[in-house]
């Protein structure tokens, strides 16, 4: 299994609310493949953050509180991990970007400041050192000299020009996908295997997000990075991911190669997640939405959670939580509809 | 003006002040919307389509009059909008409503449906009590809510149904033309695609009159039938629909049509990647796309702006590749 970088397995996370748990992944399986850009997709509320939080243990606990299920890394199960060596974990093998490029950097430090600060909490790392006391070792000066100038370095791999001039600004000197191109700039400074990236190009124009989306993809050639993308967007999947995992309320229903999802969506949901997007095919009128509403996870429908709103349904659905059923090659899908030829 | 038209942009400037200096002074104007002029046909849809910035969300508020244009008229039946008194705009709002992009922001959250509903009906037709009642459950049912809908506060309804409110409050008062801005950019696309059908049924039952302003070009392709583009402030194409998909001229269109993510993974369309992004300072002489512009530049790009001229039966470009009717 050393082909997988990322195994999720039968991940179960509960948020304690004043209104009850809210069973907010309910059973999620995920692998990731060593090189592979991996698309997590699913509407709003449906877990796909926070499957992609629960990955660096970033959920704060409580409310959160994860009861069942384990998350691999290269075997290595980082829910068992003490927080110590998680924070070096994360250093070393993880990458995050989100959303929303402006609220995480600080408006108050020029991008010098922070990105060199995320290079130096990597160097420390390396070394064995905490943080804070990086300062009082006798090299400090050279190490902060060097991580300028590596800090520079991924200022022009990440594509900004004038790198070595534009460091000095603050952040509100720079556009969003300027913004957005400094925080990739931040998540490859520690030399990632993964990089989990949310919703990346979901605040920026389509212009750039199809040059944020280049950026990524060239990273991905030029670095070995794994990517675990996570969006809403299905064009944005169909363009840059080679596997897809779509999700919904909490669980993984479907996984596939992008080109076999889109040519043979199998579950209800899919099916009905790619009707509602206009394609250039679409006709007047023939835009299909799906009826009813995502399901309040505090009392989520038993058995499979889209029962409620698939044309399909059946008595089994309404009782029994859909298996794993395999389709062909990798392709595999949640839903009874797919039993007996299990 | 054209007999079909309903409403007619010309010539259309808002610019706001820039204030600076050490008595914070005005120094200058940012130019938002800068000389553009369009049409809608009754019964149709505009699309107005650009990135952040460009000035799309201003034509929308300069319509309804929410924020007053600097120069230009707005025709709508004929009536120049921009010469108005407030006391005759205020009648005129009945005819023109909007639908705004962030569905909850846009409700009042102290009001209940009824309310909200029924405010447009009570200011604008004096009407109250029972009859006000019956027609905002009529109102509720058009756009797909029901009855028992009628006393709930907007943050018992997801985003879908908030949109849903938000239509048959400007409905109320049986306007004509409807200016969308952003209808569904908040919303998912399950959620998305029922409420363009919703519009969609709307529009040809009750014959309205759109302009729908909007950055997805997917949803603009599915509800419009013209569409404008729209770069810092200046239309640089107008065609119908088809035409500006397929046969795009201007080089800013053809760009944003490219990068359009299709979901598809077989498409193999060829990107075309923008240089920059969209700065707000443009240059002071030549076509304000010119910095970005991948296409083949002639020497006018620098020097002359481009004006919008017609090309073949109504496709309106501005660039200087495309001459023809110069």
């Amino acid at each position: 299994m050393s082909d997988n970088l990322l195994d999720i397995q039968n991940l179960h996370l509960e948020f304690h609310t004043y209104d009850g748990v809210a069973k907010v992944l309910a059973g999620v399986d995920l692998t990731v493949r060593r090189g592979d850009v991996v698309g997590l997709v699913g509407e709003t509320g449906c877990g796909k953050s926070m499957t992609a939080l629960a990955v660096p243990r970033l959920i704060p606990m409580p409310p959160g509180k994860i009861t069942a299920g384990q998350v691999l890394f290269n075997g290595e199960d980082l829910l068992a991990k003490p927080d110590d060596a998680m924070e070096q974990f994360r250093a070393q093998h993880l990458g995050m970007i989100f959303q929303d490029p402006t609220t995480n950097l600080n408006p108050l430090f020029t991008i010098r400041e922070q990105l060199v600060d995320a290079v130096l909490y990597q160097r420390a790392n390396d070394q064995r050192v905490p943080g804070r006391w990086l300062g009082w070792l006798p090299s400090a000066k050279q190490m902060r000299k060097e991580a300028y100038d590596r800090a520079v370095e991924l200022m022009r791999l990440v594509g900004i020009p004038d790198g070595d001039k534009r460091i000095h600004e603050y952040p509100h000197q720079f556009s969003g996908g300027m913004r957005q191109r400094v925080l990739i700039a931040m998540a490859l400074a520690g030399e990632p295997d993964l990089l989990i990236a949310d919703e990346p190009t979901t605040a920026l124009d389509v212009t750039i997000q199809a040059q944020i989306l280049r950026l990524i993809k060239s990273l991905v050639k030029q670095f070995n990075l794994t990517v675990l993308l996570i969006t809403h967007n299905l064009g944005v999947v169909a363009k840059t991911c080679e596997t897809v995992a779509v999700m919904y309320a909490g669980r993984v229903i479907e996984k596939a190669p992008v080109r076999e999802l889109f040519k043979n969506p199998q579950h209800p949901y899919t099916q009905g997640l790619i009707n509602a997007v206009p394609t250039k095919y679409t006709q007047r009128g023939g835009l299909e939405g799906i009826p009813g509403l995502i399901p309040n996870l505090i009392d989520a429908p038993p058995g499979c959670r889209f029962h409620p709103r698939c044309p399909h349904v059946m008595d089994v659905c309404r009782e029994v939580v859909p298996g794993e059923f395999w389709i062909a090659g990798e392709h595999s899908v949640y839903c009874h509809l797919y039993g007996d030829e299990a | 003006m054209p007999s079909d038209a309903l409403l007619e942009v010309r010539n259309l400037k808002k610019y706001f002040p820039v204030h600076g200096g050490l008595l914070n002074r005005k120094v200058g104007d940012f130019k938002a919307v800068d000389d553009v002029s369009f049409i809608v046909p009754r019964g149709k849809t505009l699309g107005l389509v650009g990135e952040s910035g460009s000035g799309k969300t201003t034509i929308g508020k300069c319509i309804t009059r929410l924020i007053r244009p600097t120069d230009g008229e707005i025709l709508f039946n004929g009536v120049d909008l921009t010469k108005l008194n407030n006391r005759d705009m205020r009648k005129m709002r009945s005819e023109i409503q909007m639908i705004y992009q962030a569905p909850a922001a846009s409700l009042n959250g102290r009001m209940t449906v009824g309310q909200i509903v029924g405010e447009p009906l009570l200011l604008h037709e004096k009407l109250k009590g029972a009859a006000a009642r019956q027609r905002v459950l009529e109102l509720l049912h058009v756009v797909g809510l029901k009855e028992e809908h009628y006393y709930r506060y907007p943050h018992e309804f997801s985003g879908g149904q908030q949109q849903r409110i938000g239509i048959a409050r400007a409905l109320a008062v049986q306007p004509s033309f409807l200016v969308l801005d952003e209808p569904t950019s908040a919303l998912d696309v399950s959620v998305q695609a029922q409420i363009l059908n919703l519009l969609q049924d709307l529009q040809d039952r009750f014959n309205l009159t759109y302009l729908f302003i909007s950055h997805d070009l997917g949803v603009v392709r599915y509800v419009c039938d013209e569409v404008a583009l729209l770069y810092l402030g200046k239309i640089v194409e107008v065609a119908d629909v088809q035409t500006i998909f397929e046969e795009p001229k201007h080089p800013y269109t053809q760009a944003l049509i490219s990068a359009i993510p299709e979901p598809d993974p077989t498409d193999e369309k060829e990107e075309i990647i923008l240089k920059g992004d969209l700065s707000l300072s443009k240059p002071d002489v030549g076509c304000p796309f010119a910095p970005r512009c991948h296409a083949a530049k002639v020497s006018e790009c620098d020097t002359i702006e481009p004006p919008l001229v017609d090309t073949d039966g109504g496709h309106r470009v501005a660039c200087h590749l495309h001459p023809e009717a110069v």
